[in-house]
């Protein structure tokens, strides 16, 4: 296990009066990679910002190898940062970005060539130093911003939404880039975005933060495959959330029928929020079936189809590779290791039900949301 | 429509720079005249370059508007940085602050500053001379910095702000990050802010006028006391070289704004003409900056004594037209004295600027009631006549005057007459009756009025026959009625401006200064001088005095003794026409003004004028305000 690095212990940032971190407290180990995951507003940026020195948290402490740095400004810490948009200096050349940070440290000229040429290479940015950053395409900027930040060989690498501005082909591309440099570097990153996919596939710990609270730490298969609360299950994934009663360990019962769970722990009949991955449910003829729903809609995605059914009046997300159309009866079985379960949280009834979900629904909204910008 | 918009462009652009054209013409052109283009010559600008007062001028117009430059820059950009960290709210009260001084009318600004100035220089720091240099330099710079905020400001909104950040995130600190990154970013606005603050430094009246001290005059402010005789040529050249140095600059800004904004486009390779025409810009500015701080430090570094001398305009003796240059003749004899001119208008108007304080003059030349006035006001030195021993040479009817009895505070420096001016192609000899020709209502529109209250109601006693020294509210009052009649047959009311006018015919009657009718004449030979003398005529001494506010006494009077020389005093008069009252000059003065009847008209005219006395404070103000509400008031109602 490596040891920890940074610490933030009670993390709290107030502007104007409204909270926009709540009591925080992560630890961060050395050569991790650590992602902040959250919708835009949750804090992640903020938390990261007071990390890098650049904000000053109204109460708390940030702890860097032992040491309380609250006080430390940015310039003393031995941090770097690939800032949202790049913030590269536009007055000067790939070259002379990449060797800012080092020509402020005024090493000798030769050690700037060598190490910010062996930089490019890093990025596979050889033979780019004189150009101008103006006449780089975005993946090659980001790369830039990657090469002035790691050429100071900092001990932490933090990442704000780095790939945010990329399309979807070339942010595929450096998300196996910045993982391959993390690994090659053994450098600690902390990652800000809000694209779940980019955390899951990326990271050591994802750290799943909503309304400046953190809802939940852990590997991505745990946040995935065990979410705290209805937040995370909505959140990282699509989730059908159902209320039901934990009868006793292993038993859960919804929609009038008992259902065998692997969870336990739970008060004898605690209300709880049941979570069913839409991947995880196996259709099978009606009569074989747990439960019997009419499809009320189908949508291609490519790999497999999203339908909707309808249990009940309750509208379930089911993703199947077997096309059944609209208006088809179908049973649905559920193998106790498919459900899973939470304890009732304030989020509780907020996600997981797919009743107002169709195709032409969301572009309706869309259009609608035009209209009013 | 489009051919519409383009014509209409083309005649906007022909509209703005037609006067620049006229201008630029003029300063080639071989005549005097303005009106037709005689030849080519570049004359002018070697005439500009042989001009040491008008280079002086300039330099410390370029210099003030440098050091003007320099210092809104930096303080400006610091504060706009300043500005940019506070919240949004905030940021917004302040920039409305910072724009208020901008579109203050400049007049309020140059009154206050002044005020400000004369009251912590002269109340609390107990200067004698609290308007200086450094006064007129702050001036500047307070309208000059919210240009430069105004320039910056936008730059640094545009900027994107995770710049300084990741400047900082490398190492820099906030210093630093200025220097290396954030001036980069914002230094268009800084460059326009700089040369939008220069120009205006550059050619700032209103504001300067109300802080300039005697010591260090900007041109422009010199220039308005040039209105006595039209522009002189070389003036154009100097215009013409200013206009293009402006041009020249503002096209340098537009291209590089240009290119850099197509770099920003379609760049495709490294460029570094851009970054190095930036630091070259940066380069010139801090060069031009430590050669004005230079040539500041080194110019006040002065050996000589300045003599502050004010006069009236056009008064001395200047080395043009083969008269003798009297103050190169004065510092030749005395090489550690160094005398520098400025000019009043009016007696009135001496009196306010002396009284206003915050200023240092050593010698003025007012006339009789008004020497009357000062001492009584207690404004004037008593002079050592130990240092005048010239004084033996002035005739002794201009010794011990009614307005200085004692003659402790006075030497005579000229003597003359007021009397009308008037164009003997328009004027019929038949006309010339007296003083009502200036309400004849034949040459409406054609009759010009002496601007000061003094000579107006001398000319309405005159005509009414009372005496000009009348106390008599009830007289005043006639008087005053008299001068209202005349209002809507008197084209202007003038001073200085007079002589343009006259000159060019634009009117053909005015009452005047003998002397400066005789200057008229000279120029236009239809001109004649007709002194009424069966009504009586006011006749004037202007005489050397020192004002309490003075620092150089002993210069002052070795000054006032040259200006007694009977061969000085002759070759003064050579240039200003006026009568010496010093009888030994007319032997070194030409024949045709000795001999002039206007100049030294005989014993029996002379015997008819009459001279002003003092009246009492209270009188002074009586008349001043009846003179107001007869000329200029009730040209509105």
């Amino acid at each position: 296990m490596s040891k920890e690095l940074i610490r933030l212990r009670d993390l709290t940032m107030e502007f104007d009066g409204e909270r926009i971190l709540d009591s925080i407290n992560l630890y961060i180990n050395d050569h991790e990679f650590l992602t902040l995951l959250g919708p835009s507003g949750c804090g992640k940026t903020t938390t990261l910002r007071i990390i890098g020195g650049f904000l000053n948290p109204t109460s708390g402490t940030v702890t860097f190898d032992g040491e309380i740095i609250n006080d430390v400004p940015p310039y003393k810490r031995q941090i770097n940062t690939v800032f949202q948009r790049y913030a590269l200096f536009p007055h000067l050349n790939v070259f002379d970005n990449i060797a800012f940070g080092l020509r402020v440290a005024k090493l000798p000229a030769e050690e700037v060539t060598e190490r910010v040429n062996r930089m490019l290479e890093v990025v596979s940015l050889k033979g780019y130093g004189h150009r101008h950053i103006n006449s780089l395409s975005g993946g090659q900027q980001q790369r830039v911003a990657i090469a002035r930040a790691l050429v100071n060989e900092p001990k932490v690498l933090l990442l704000d939404e780095p790939l945010g501005a990329l399309d979807l082909r070339l942010r595929k591309d450096m998300q196996i880039e910045l993982k391959r440099i993390q690994q090659a570097m053994g450098i600690t990153f902390v990652y800000v975005t809000h694209d779940q996919e980019e955390a899951l596939s990326m990271s050591d710990t994802v750290v799943v933060m909503d309304k400046g609270r953190i809802q939940q730490i852990g590997k991505p298969e745990d946040i995935y495959n065990e979410p705290k609360n209805a937040f995370v299950a909505d959140f990282i994934g699509e989730s059908n959330i159902l209320d039901g009663v934990m009868l006793s360990d292993y038993k859960v019962r919804f929609f009038g029928r008992t259902f065998q769970c692997v969870d336990k722990g739970f008060a004898p009949n605690e209300s709880v929020d049941v979570v069913i991955r839409p991947e995880d449910i196996d259709i099978v003829a009606p009569e074989e079936g747990h439960l019997v729903g009419v499809v009320t809609s189908v949508t291609f995605k490519g790999l497999n189809y999203d339908i909707i059914v309808e249990f009940k009046g309750f509208k379930w997300l089911i993703q199947t590779t077997d096309y059944h159309g609209e208006g088809a009866t179908i049973g649905i079985r559920l193998n106790p290791e498919d459900i899973h379960i939470m304890h009732k949280s304030e989020y509780s009834g907020m996600f997981g039900d797919y009743s107002s979900y169709s195709a032409e629904y969301d572009e309706l909204t869309e259009d609608a949301e035009d209209e009013e910008e | 429509m489009k051919k519409t918009n383009r014509i209409l462009t083309i005649l906007i652009f022909i509209f703005l720079y037609i006067p620049m054209a006229v201008l630029i013409v003029a300063s080639f052109n071989t005549g005097k005249d303005i009106t037709n283009f005689e030849g080519f010559t570049l004359n002018q600008y070697a005439e500009l370059f042989r001009d040491e007062d008008l280079l002086r001028l300039l330099g410390n117009s370029v210099l003030i508007a440098l050091l003007a430059t320099g210092v809104s820059v930096a303080f400006g950009t610091v504060a706009a940085v300043g500005i940019h960290s506070l919240k949004p709210k905030m940021r917004k009260v302040v920039m409305s602050l910072t724009n208020i001084p901008m579109t203050n009318p400049d007049i309020v600004t140059g009154v206050s500053l002044s005020l400000l100035f004369v009251f912590v220089g002269s109340g609390m720091l107990g200067q004698r001379e609290s308007l200086n240099f450094w006064t007129l330099l702050i001036a500047h710079v307070t309208f000059g910095l919210p240009y430069v905020i105004l320039n910056v400001m936008p730059k640094l909104q545009q900027m994107d702000g995770s710049l300084t950040d990741a400047a900082m995130d490398l190492g820099c600190t906030p210093v630093q990050a200025f220097f290396k990154v954030i001036l980069y970013e914002i230094l268009p606005g800084i460059v326009s802010g700089g040369i939008m603050t220069f120009t205006m430094s550059l050619d700032d009246f209103v504001i300067s006028y109300f802080v300039t001290g005697s010591q260090f005059v900007t041109l422009p402010v010199e220039i308005y006391t040039y209105t006595k005789k039209p522009i002189q040529n070389k003036v154009y050249a100097m215009f013409t070289l200013l206009f293009l140095l402006i041009f020249v600059l503002m096209v340098a800004m537009n291209l590089l704004q240009l290119r850099a904004g197509r770099k920003r486009e379609t760049m495709r390779s490294v460029s570094r003409g851009g970054i190095i025409f930036r630091r070259c810009v940066a380069g010139l500015v801090a060069a031009c900056l430590l050669v004005g701080c230079g040539f500041l430090i080194f110019g006040n570094k002065q050996e000589r004594i300045t003599l502050n001398v004010k006069n009236w305009g056009m008064n001395m003796a200047d080395g043009s037209d083969g008269t003798l240059d009297i103050v190169k003749a004065f510092e030749e004899k005395y090489p550690h004295i160094k005398v520098n001119m400025s000019y009043y208008e009016s007696n009135e108007a001496l009196y306010s600027q002396l009284s206003n304080g915050g200023i240092t003059v050593d010698v003025i030349i007012p006339s009789d009631y008004m020497i009357d006035r000062m001492i009584q006001s207690n404004m004037l030195l008593e002079l050592n006549f130990d240092n005048i021993e010239n004084f033996k040479y002035v005739d002794e009817q201009f010794k011990n005057p009614a307005y200085d009895p004692e003659n402790k505070y006075s030497v005579p420096y000229t003597w003359g007459t007021v009397g009308i001016l008037y164009n003997t192609k328009h004027v019929d000899e038949a006309d010339l009756t007296g003083w009502d020709l200036l309400w004849n209502e034949d040459y409406a529109g054609k009759i010009l009025m002496i601007d000061n209250s003094r000579d107006a109601f001398g000319i309405a006693q005159y005509l009414l026959g009372y005496s000009i020294n009348t106390t008599d509210k009830a007289e005043l009052d006639a008087c005053a009625q008299k001068l209202a009649e005349q209002k809507p047959l008197v084209q202007q009311y003038v001073m200085d401006q007079i002589y343009t006018i006259m000159e060019n015919e634009e009117a053909w009657i005015a009452p005047y200064y003998a002397g400066d009718c005789m200057l008229m004449m000279e120029e236009n030979e239809d001109l004649a001088f007709f002194l009424p003398q069966e009504q009586g005529f006011n006749l004037f001494t202007d005489a050397m005095c020192i004002p309490t506010c003075c620092q150089e006494k002993e210069a002052a009077e070795l000054f006032i003794n040259f200006l007694t020389d009977p061969e000085i005093s002759g070759a003064n008069m050579d240039y200003i026409c006026y009568g010496s009252p010093i009888s030994a000059a007319r032997e070194h003065m030409e024949d045709y003004l000795a001999t002039s009847e206007i100049v030294y008209p005989s014993e029996e005219v002379l015997a008819k004028g009459t001279a002003y006395a003092y009246l009492s404070e209270e009188i002074t103000r009586y008349v001043e305000g009846l003179y107001q509400e007869a000329t200029k008031l009730n040209a509105f109602g």
